[in-house]
């Protein structure tokens, strides 16, 4: 057993050279573009199946008082945030209407039913705030001056916590509240 | 000129000699500055890091009375620790890197007063946002969101020296157009090439924040408008947010690329890949930042859906780094007889810190990127979205890929630049590992209470329900907490081996006992255009490369930022800290 053992500059073995590496780079770089391209496509499948949440993009709005998605902050008189919580529409579809301000969530306890579809609608008082239901994928930005809004349906009835995730200020911490799914209508 | 009669195309690349002695001199000693102001940062940054780990371990350490007295609130903290280790640190270093390698590597003489005015009005800025930011006048977190209000101070220090690093890119991209004119027909050489490219790419970066400091913030926060819409400005912080993080590795990967496979003992891979990635990075870092704001409304999803598609586009470039920076090492571990499959990786001077410390660093960078590829797919981002698996995610990036190799850099550069030397091989190499260390267990136990829903950015030890003490999270908790205290002993073991080389003697000619460790290459990009491959034909011309950078932000971001622009709602301001 002879291997050479130095550290020296010149090994035995025969170095890499131009030529294998070109061809190790190029099918490398095929690997590296179907990877991410087989990423996207999957993400893409993830919003056909469901499987990921939908935030709606912009306008929409069929709120009273809100326009291209926007509201006065400073005054909710003329918008359904003035009485936030759950509303059942004549059609018989639920909608509900949640104002983040610092350093609470109004209504203190938002109601839902179980396995309805629910449209949530979250907007802020003053400075941006975090919309996270814990353990769910709900997680929206709260924006004062625009409506953020998801449909989604609880499956489970139970407590879920729900928690500011964006920093609003020296209580940013302590503003935790609650969702209450519930068998019976609310 | 830089021709050698000797000029072999594999062998490492001669720094071209500077005869001005004085101008050598001065130069070195800007970048001096640069670097050393950014380790200063570093500093105060990292030393409240520890609190925030042990916030995250449960345990709340802000109320107790010499803390009290020096800082108003974990916020406070953690707006000093965002801005002075994100911002300040990286932006100082950065701009002494990349400005006296280009102006090595072309060998060129740039204006040394406009050097160091530069860096006296990035230091000005700096010192005039520091006051709000000490005194609890700015504590707006590293992304100062508005509506929340910070005095204007800090909007006009910062937009002083975010702005002055633009002035660093006009004298690099001026000294490169300056050396096409004298040097016509040539190739720019490789390290001046990723300089300049990356400084490009920083330029058309920076556009989107420096419009919303200096159009949007700085006159709202000076009352001359009556408020500001929350949507735009943080549309126009992303543009730049995004892409900043790009500027923070780019320059890492300039060593990895050009200084570690010497520091490994082998060789450069191929330098026309090197410039197709760095092209690629100038093309398209910028236009993906809409993937920060999957959870806000009124901006398309199909928009989101695009920038979703650029950024996983962009993960394109450093899988090829992964692989050729992969390659250059193991070349070098077969050189010094390393064998097997794996076997080579033994063969590497593991106990070497100016070659552990960017290695570890590109290791911890593999699983940040691949943590990074969840972040923006929208279908994964709102089950992560700011929780704690955010800054897991970020201190293996910008907090490991980048600081540790800045690190093992400076342990190179600073004998190069002063003439001193390090003072202890041991204690740096124990700072490089216990640092990697420290920033897994930490990355490990913040990804784990992100994905059971902590969220981040919260004095979550002190929250007054019992959300956080009912969830599962004891092991993750334990583990934030054992980081912070490794990472702390890593920190002074680390300025404990810079300050002692900084203020020791200056013992050697740098140029001589530290040269710039080129490295030998594999496959060159040659010298001369005219025989050259279509690849590095096609790289060579960066200023068009800027422009279409440019056009493809403006495609990107234009309809976006029109479409909130005529929606625009302004709202008041708020100080809630």
């Amino acid at each position: 057993m002879s291997a050479p053992r130095s550290a020296g500059h010149r090994p035995a073995a025969p170095r890499l050279d131009h030529h294998t590496l070109e061809k190790y780079e190029n099918v490398w770089f095929g690997i590296a573009v179907i990877m991410s391209v087989l990423l996207f496509v999957t993400v893409l499948a993830s919003f056909l199946s469901g499987t990921a949440p939908s935030l709606s993009g912009e306008g929409g709005h069929h709120i009273t008082g809100v326009k291209n998605g926007r509201l006065d902050p400073g005054n909710f008189a003329a918008t359904p945030f003035a009485t936030p919580g759950l509303r059942h529409n004549a059609d018989g579809s639920y909608e509900a209407f949640v104002i983040a301000r610092a350093f609470q969530f109004e209504p203190a306890v938002l109601k839902v039913p179980v396995g309805q579809p629910v449209t949530i609608h979250v907007t802020s008082a003053d400075v941006l705030h975090g919309y996270f239901i814990e353990g769910t994928n709900i997680n929206a930005t709260a924006i004062p001056g625009q409506v953020s809004s998801f449909t989604t349906t609880f499956r489970r009835p139970g407590t879920l916590n729900l928690v500011c995730n964006e920093y609003c200020g020296t209580g940013h911490h302590n503003m935790v509240s609650s969702v209450k799914v519930d068998v019976q209508e609310p | 000129m830089i021709t050698s009669p000797l000029y072999s195309p594999h062998a490492a690349r001669e720094t071209p000699v500077i005869s001005d002695a004085a101008y050598l001199a001065s130069l070195k000693k800007v970048t001096q500055y640069y670097i050393v102001t950014a380790f200063l940062a570093l500093l105060i940054g990292v030393l409240i890091g520890p609190l925030q780990a042990l916030n995250y371990g449960g345990i709340n350490v802000y109320d107790t009375p010499i803390l009290k007295a020096l800082l108003k609130s974990y916020y406070q903290g953690l707006s000093l620790h965002g801005v002075l280790n994100a911002l300040v640190f990286t932006q100082f270093f950065i701009s002494g890197w990349m400005l006296y390698l280009p102006a090595r590597d072309l060998g060129m003489r740039i204006n040394m007063k406009f050097a160091w005015f530069t860096y006296l009005l990035m230091t000005a800025g700096l010192l005039l946002a520091a006051v709000p930011l000490l005194t609890n006048n700015a504590t707006l977190l590293y992304t100062f969101y508005p509506p929340m209000e910070g005095s204007p101070l800090f909007y006009i220090g910062a937009a002083v020296m975010v702005g002055s690093s633009l002035l660093v890119v006009g004298q690099v991209v001026a000294m490169w157009v300056a050396w096409k004119r004298a040097n016509p027909g040539r190739v720019t050489p490789l390290v001046a090439f990723m300089c300049v490219a990356t400084w490009m790419m920083w330029a058309v970066a920076a556009l989107g924040i420096v419009i919303e400091v200096v159009f949007l913030l700085i006159p709202w926060s000076l009352g001359w408008v009556g408020g500001v819409d929350p949507l735009i400005s943080k549309t126009l912080f992303w543009w730049t947010g995004h892409a900043i993080v790009y500027f923070w590795v780019l320059p890492a990967y300039i060593a990895w690329y050009a200084f570690l496979p010497h520091h490994a003992g082998g060789r450069i891979v191929s330098e026309p890949l090197v410039r197709l990635t760095f092209v690629m990075f100038l093309l398209n870092s910028t236009p993906v930042g809409l993937h920060h704001q999957y959870a806000d409304p009124n901006i398309s999803v199909a928009w989101k859906t695009m920038h979703m598609f650029l950024t996983f586009l962009v993960a394109i470039p450093s899988l090829l780094t992964a692989f050729s920076v992969g390659a250059a090492l193991e070349d070098a571990a077969r050189a010094r007889g390393g064998r097997g499959l794996f076997g080579w990786m033994l063969r590497l001077p593991w106990g070497k810190p100016t070659f552990s410390a960017p290695v570890l660093a590109m290791v911890s960078f593999i699983l940040g990127g691949a943590g990074g590829i969840v972040n923006a797919s929208s279908a994964f981002a709102p089950v992560v979205h700011n929780t704690a698996w955010i800054p897991g995610h970020f201190h293996i990036t910008v907090g490991t890929a980048t600081t540790l190799t800045f690190m093992g850099i400076s342990l190179w550069l600073i004998p190069h630049l002063t003439g001193k030397r390090m003072p202890s091989v041991r204690l740096a190499s124990a700072a490089v590992w216990t640092w990697f260390v420290g920033m897994m267990v930490f990355a490990l136990g913040m990804h784990w209470q992100g994905l059971v829903g902590v969220p981040r950015r919260a004095l979550v030890s002190a929250t007054a329900q019992s959300v956080y003490r009912d969830m599962p999270i004891q092991i993750p908790q334990m583990l934030t907490a054992i980081s912070g205290m490794i990472l702390l002993v890593s920190a002074l073991l680390y300025f404990y081996v810079l300050f002692r080389m900084l203020l020791s003697r200056r013992l050697d000619d740098g140029e001589a006992a530290s040269p710039l460790p080129y490295s030998e290459v594999i496959s060159p990009a040659g010298q001369h255009l005219a025989g050259a491959s279509a690849l590095v034909r096609f790289t060579e011309p960066l200023l068009a490369l800027w422009g279409v950078a440019l056009l493809l932000v403006l495609l990107m971001y234009g309809p976006v930022l029109a479409r909130l622009a005529a929606n625009a709602e302004l709202v008041p301001g708020w100080r809630l800290y």
